[in-house]
């Protein structure tokens, strides 16, 4: 309400307080209802990981396997979001996707890449992992399963969303590379 | 509420950069627009598989479509992985080709790099129309396979052959196939074999649903190349074969579409269908299917990275190349085949220089390619089983060696051919080609069974029994246990009139396969000609136990029974066989020799 109110309020301060007021919004991101969800505050203390996905990227459906498995795994050791950027993708069709996939996990909608932005995430798949204190400790692939667009590897070889939630919830673990860019379709191209 | 602060800046901060830098420093490049520069591109290169119902994941067909994955495309059409197409370019050019020229592929990059502006909607050309359903308008018998494979949603891909049992009552020539390979966007390639003799039905554990494997090969027991390369791939649309090149299909065929499926990540059906286009015109011209390859030479220790194997054929008759269609797994690499004409003159027929498996294809050329007789045909196919390479399927990398698994190697090279200038009175040029290829195959591996094998019932076709003998011998000695080459040796020394001898063979195919028709009806064959007619009962009954509606068994079980004096039971398989086949001559003659004995 406070904020609507400001953004009349203010139009004297012309563009750059539009952009502003956008962003009240723009940080929020949404669930399939339409309300604005933090990810964070549900967390209960435990590590964050933001899956980003775009329903018409065929790298993220075939990653669905292998994010059902992972996010099983590590059920009782960090929060799991299904993250979707695309803001031409109404709630109806993330939720068919969502079911033909036969995800259960809860799902965001980010439509100004408010979450984007935290997770600096540029990819679809690409995972943010966040540890208890809500600093971002990796950001990028799943794992080195694509090698580009056209060739995959029979079996990954490298693991780094295992790794991350790892070292998420272990005391203090380091990781090897904090960021790994993933194979699949550009979040930028969705703006 | 409590998002870091830090986030916003990074929003004010990227939104007054957001317009992508622009392309050269060297000056600004003049502003290229999608609807002037890029859609032309796009509705000509992209969007036949960039559109609902096809192969691609999305679909290209307007300016948001495109915005949408600019930068990506950037990048897929910089890297050639779009559109899809792997030979380098050359001379001898191929139909249909989908590989960007240079400048188009600058536009586009640029473009993107540009910004991806839209630009005036009275530049924008109209856009692409496509035929709706079948290309080729109702095909004249569509057939749909009888039950659908649910792909599951992860593992490595899967390759699926369904079984189309042809409802035709008499022989229908094709002039153009159409497969439906079921959701495209699932099937990396399909091609559909004939099996004019039901092999594959035996690999069909639940009748209709198919069976799994990646190569498949089918026995055929005549001389009778299946010489259509009947492919798909996304983006393909049917061939319609020249005039008087239709392929024959009898009653009692089967086609076998072999697909290549790949995982989406969520459970598919995939139920592919195929539609038939017949000619009234039989066929006048008879192409035929070349297999150079080199299998045996395959054996790929761990860490090589450029293994190199090469066949070189020297053709014996003129012929006009129509097709070429090479074919490696994951660990191929460099791949290419050549043409040293009779003078000397070289030129590529192929040049793959990244081999992909999911991207393999039949690649026909513009125009037929004439080779004379004298021309040698070189294929030179590299490996790489590194650890560099990432399609390698072992971790870490394992020795390797030719097979049909797909973790197997292979080095394939088919070449669709038509032999030209030829003396019809010379005999089927086809022939003089397999039998050339048959020789060059034992001169190259003479430890390769199949080679003598083919060498041996091509001699035999050719009438040339006492020659094709020595091959099925040398065969049977390299693989003392096999089914098909015991039977072949039986089969053939029963045609040279040496009936005890083929016995002990035809035993030998029956021990390594119980349920082999060809074997016990042979055997039933020799024994009745050595006068054994009990023991011939024995064989003809199994192998009409194997395969009940099949007319020349019943009407030998026939003659065997009569022979042992049991006339009754002689008639009523007598009859049977004219019932399956009212032409049966066996049957018919016999019929006629008991009323005569019996004229009742
Ligand atoms: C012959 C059919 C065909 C043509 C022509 C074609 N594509 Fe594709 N494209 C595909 C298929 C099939 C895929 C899916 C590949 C996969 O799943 O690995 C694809 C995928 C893509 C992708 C996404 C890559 C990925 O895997 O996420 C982009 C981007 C793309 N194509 C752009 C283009 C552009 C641009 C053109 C024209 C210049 C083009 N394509 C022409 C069939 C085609």
């Amino acid at each position: 309400m406070r904020r609507a109110k400001f953004c009349i309020n203010s139009m004297w301060l012309g563009t750059v307080l539009a952009v502003l007021c956008g962003l009240a919004t723009a940080q929020q991101a949404l669930d399939l209802e339409g309300h604005a969800v933090n990810p964070f505050a549900a967390a209960s203390g435990k590590p964050v990981v933001l899956i980003f996905l775009r329903r018409d990227c065929p790298v993220s459906g075939r990653y669905a396997p292998v994010i059902q498995k992972i996010s099983n795994e590590y059920a009782n050791r960090a929060t799991f979001w299904l993250v979707y950027p695309d803001k031409t993708d109404s709630p109806q069709e993330i939720r068919k996707s969502v079911a033909d996939y036969g995800y259960h996990l809860p799902v965001l909608r980010d439509p100004e890449h408010a979450l984007v932005k935290l997770s600096r995430v540029q990819i679809t798949p690409e995972v943010a992992v966040f540890d208890r204190d809500r600093q971002l400790i990796y950001d990028g692939r799943i794992d080195d399963w694509y090698i580009d667009l056209s060739r995959a590897r029979p079996a990954p070889t490298t693991h780094e969303l295992r790794d991350a939630i790892t070292a998420a919830t272990a005391a203090r673990t380091t990781l090897a590379q904090k960021e790994v860019r993933g194979v699949g379709c550009y979040i930028s191209d969705v703006e | 509420m409590s998002f870091p602060l830090r986030s916003i800046l990074l929003v004010l901060l990227s939104s007054t950069l957001a317009p992508m830098l622009p392309a050269q420093s060297s000056g600004p490049a003049s502003q290229l627009t999608f609807n002037r520069d890029i859609a032309p591109i796009v509705f000509r290169s992209c969007s036949t598989c960039h559109r609902p119902g096809e192969a691609a994941p999305f679909s290209l067909l307007n300016y948001s479509d495109v915005k949408k994955h600019a930068r990506q495309i950037a990048d897929v059409v910089r890297s050639r992985t779009m559109p899809p197409w792997l030979p380098e370019p050359q001379e001898l050019k191929f139909a249909d080709e989908l590989r960007l020229s240079d400048a188009d592929m600058n536009r586009i990059v640029t473009w993107v790099e540009q910004g991806a502006v839209e630009g005036a909607p009275a530049d924008l050309p109209p856009a692409p129309r496509f035929v709706q359903g079948w290309r080729l308008g109702q095909p004249d018998l569509v057939l749909k396979a009888e039950k659908p494979l649910i792909l599951p949603p992860e593992g490595t891909d899967t390759y699926w052959n369904f079984i189309f049992r042809l409802p035709i009552q008499q022989t229908k020539w094709v002039k153009a196939v159409e497969i439906r390979p079921g959701d495209k966007q699932y099937v990396h390639h399909a091609n559909i074999l004939v099996d004019r003799a039901h092999a594959s039905r035996q690999r069909e554990t639940d009748p209709g649903a198919g069976f799994g494997g990646m190569e498949i090969r089918i026995e055929s027991q005549v001389f009778d190349p299946d010489s259509h390369l009947l492919f798909w791939k996304p983006g393909t649309i049917p061939y319609v074969e020249p005039e008087g090149m239709a392929l024959r299909l009898d009653k009692g065929t089967d086609l076998v579409l072999n697909t290549h499926l790949q995982p989406s990540g969520k459970p598919e059906v995939i139920q592919p269908s195929i539609g038939l286009y017949f000619t009234d015109h039989p066929a006048t011209k008879l192409p035929m299917l070349l297999q150079l390859e080199n299998d045996l030479k395959l054996d790929i220790p761990p860490g090589e990275k450029d293994f190199l194997v090469t066949d070189d054929f020297t053709l014996p008759v003129d012929v006009d190349l129509m097709a070429i269609y090479p074919h490696a797994h994951y660990l191929g690499k460099d791949i290419q085949a050549q043409a040293t004409f009779p003078d000397g003159t070289k030129k590529t027929l192929i040049h793959i220089p990244q081999w992909n498996l999911n991207w393999q294809a039949v690649y026909r050329y513009a125009e037929p390619v004439l080779l004379p007789r004298g021309t040698t045909i070189s294929l030179r196919f590299s490996y790489d089983n590194s650890v560099e390479n990432p399609m390698n399927p072992n971790h870490p990398p394992l020795r390797v060696k030719g097979g049909n698994r797909s973790t197997d190697e292979m080095c394939h090279l088919w070449l669709q051919v038509l032999p030209v200038n030829f003396d019809a009175a010379n005999g089927d040029p086809r022939m003089v080609l397999q039998e050339a290829l048959a020789r060059h195959n034992v001169e190259k591996n003479p430890a390769d069974f199949e080679a003598h094998y083919n060498l041996g019932a091509m001699l035999q076709a050719r009438g040339n029994l006492d020659a094709a003998l020595a091959e099925y011998q040398a065969a049977v000695k390299l693989r003392p246990d096999d089914a098909t080459g015991n039977n072949a040796l039986g089969a053939a020394l029963v045609q040279g009139g040496h009936p005890a001898q083929a016995v002990s063979y035809l035993q030998a195919a029956l021990k390594a396969r119980a349920d082999y028709f060809d074997a016990h009806y042979n055997l039933g064959f020799a024994l009745a000609q050595q006068d054994d007619f009990a023991g011939a009962v024995e064989q003809f009954q199994a192998a009409l136990r194997l395969q009940p509606q099949d007319a020349a068994v019943e009407a030998n079980l026939g003659a065997a029974l009569a022979e042992m004096g049991r006339y009754a039971d002689a008639r009523a398989h007598f009859q049977h066989a004219l019932l399956l086949d009212p032409t049966q001559p066996i049957a018919k003659e016999n019929l006629e020799a008991l009323k005569e004995m019996n004229p009742r």
